[in-house]
């Protein structure tokens, strides 16, 4: 990117609006994350591209599985097995188009030497993940109403659909921006994100998917929901544990 | 006598698989001799767990002490390891062709397993892409490090939480007994023991030649250094 737009805030602003020096480490961390997702967003909303690469992404690979499947190409039957695998895999490669930019982006403009001055990493860590989970929650948002539309995927509990597409797609925004960091110092950024990150995605892909299974049969096994929060936890616990060594030379 | 163990190991291996064939009983309802492919398939599995928790270990030792040969211990782990793992899965396949009639057909083990072998295959991958030594090591480490959290969870939470697989009971199976054949386990635990040993053997040696590789670059650095005015 060498839009001037696409330039983070100066690190002495981010630190003002972190409350500078003064306050709690508490509520300066919190300012900081803070200042991290709302630079993120600001930034994003000038040039709109992770959000056009994700939203298209998604659409285009929504419209190829339509048009290969056709409204009754997949018997009612076996809509159950096959609808909500689909709409992960959607999911899945548009979060791997899009979130490992995040930080491709600062590496690539020269801005993750300030960016290290500004923020403590933990903190910059939990800004990241909450700027990659609001950008899959908008696009589930815009996806999901429009996949049940035209793959007239029967719905009978919307709790559970929402739970899985809540849980999923934190857990996708937790691992990638974990997996982003790594792959951003390394060398063919674009293609190793997703060599790195579907292993450890995969896992939260299967129960998540039997999570909207759940929510179309209208009933779930036990522990699912449980296990794919847990795994949420333990990909988060490892990520704020793991970024300060990822992030730090 | 320095290789005095090395054939102690070879004697013991050789045990176990003389016990597999001639001593341990066929288990119950498999086809033919099938069963006795678990003396090789279990260690194989058992193994490919344990070098991938030492590359784990060894990274987390790097990112304490930042000491570049605790970064080649882990490599090698994952390079042995990911030998053991594709032995566990070959073995198993050719089992599940023999049991259930198909080479592959994502039961939640083979569904697991292959996630573990995409993961440190990955890891490989992961440290050809960077050039940097100490930056190669950090990321690497920090990727094994994750392995720690995600492979005990592929390797033991995926498969029992699935509501259905074909595959037999792990030995201590979920309701937490031991329910095999006294020989099959005497035969199983020699073989797990005998293959875990050769295991850390062929790492040491792989360890070895990493670290000589790396002198030998370090010392053809300086020579060109020299050479030059």
């Amino acid at each position: 990117m060498s839009a001037p737009g696409s330039l983070p805030l100066p690190a002495p602003r981010a630190a003002a609006m972190a409350g500078g020096e003064v306050g709690t480490p508490v509520r300066r961390w919190l300012g900081e994350a803070t200042a991290v997702f709302v630079k993120d967003w600001r930034t994003e909303l000038r040039t709109r591209h992770a959000l056009h690469t994700l939203l298209l992404f998604a659409v285009t690979t929504l419209i190829t599985v339509s048009m290969a499947l056709g409204p009754l190409g997949v018997s009612s039957g076996e809509r159950l097995a096959v609808l909500p695998a689909l709409l992960w895999i959607i999911l899945l490669f548009a979060a791997a188009a899009g979130l490992p930019r995040g930080f491709v982006q600062e590496e690539e403009t020269h801005t993750a030497t300030a960016l290290r001055l500004a923020a403590t990493p933990s903190a910059l860590f939990c800004g990241k993940t909450l700027y990659s989970a609001s950008l899959l929650l908008a696009l589930e948002a815009l996806l999901v109403p429009l996949y049940v539309a035209v793959m007239q995927l029967p719905v009978v509990s919307l709790g559970l659909l929402f739970a899985a597409l809540a849980a999923g797609g934190l857990g996708l925004a937790i691992g990638s921006t974990l997996l982003a960091a790594i792959v951003a110092q390394a060398q063919g950024r674009g293609a190793l994100f997703p060599i790195l990150a579907f292993p450890v995605l995969l896992p939260l892909l299967l129960l998540a998917v039997e999570l909207t299974r759940g929510a179309v049969a209208g009933s779930v096994g036990e522990g699912v929901l449980a296990n794919l929060l847990l795994y949420d936890g333990a990909l988060a616990v490892s990520g704020l544990m793991l970024f300060p060594i990822v992030w730090n030379p | 006598m320095r290789h005095f163990w090395h054939w102690l190991l070879w004697l013991w291996i050789a045990l176990a698989i003389a016990g597999a064939f001639l001593y341990a009983p066929l288990a119950k309802d498999f086809i033919g001799q099938s069963s006795r492919i678990l003396f090789f398939h279990v260690p194989m599995a058992w193994g490919s767990f344990v070098a991938f928790m030492t590359a784990g270990v060894w990274s987390l030792l790097y990112l304490g002490k930042r000491q570049l040969d605790h970064d080649r211990a882990a490599q090698a782990a994952v390079e042995v390891g990911l030998l053991f793992c594709v032995l566990a899965t070959v073995t198993g396949a050719m089992w599940a062709r023999v049991m259930w009639g198909a080479w592959w057909n994502w039961d939640p083990r083979q569904t697991s397993i292959a996630f573990v072998l995409v993961f440190y295959a990955a890891y490989l991958v992961l440290r050809g892409a960077i050039e940097d030594p100490d930056l190669r090591a950090r990321l690497a480490a920090a990727y094994a490090v994750f392995g720690l959290v995600v492979a005990p969870f592929l390797f033991f939470v995926l498969p029992r939480m699935a509501t259905f697989t074909l595959h037999p009971d792990a030995v201590v199976n979920t309701r937490g007994k031991v329910d095999v054949d006294a020989r099959m386990l005497q035969v199983l635990l020699v073989s797990a023991l005998g293959f875990n040993v050769f295991f850390f053997w062929l790492h040491r040696l792989r360890w070895r030649l990493l670290r000589l590789e790396a002198r030998r670059a370090a010392e053809g650095l300086t020579m060109m250094t020299e050479a030059q005015p």
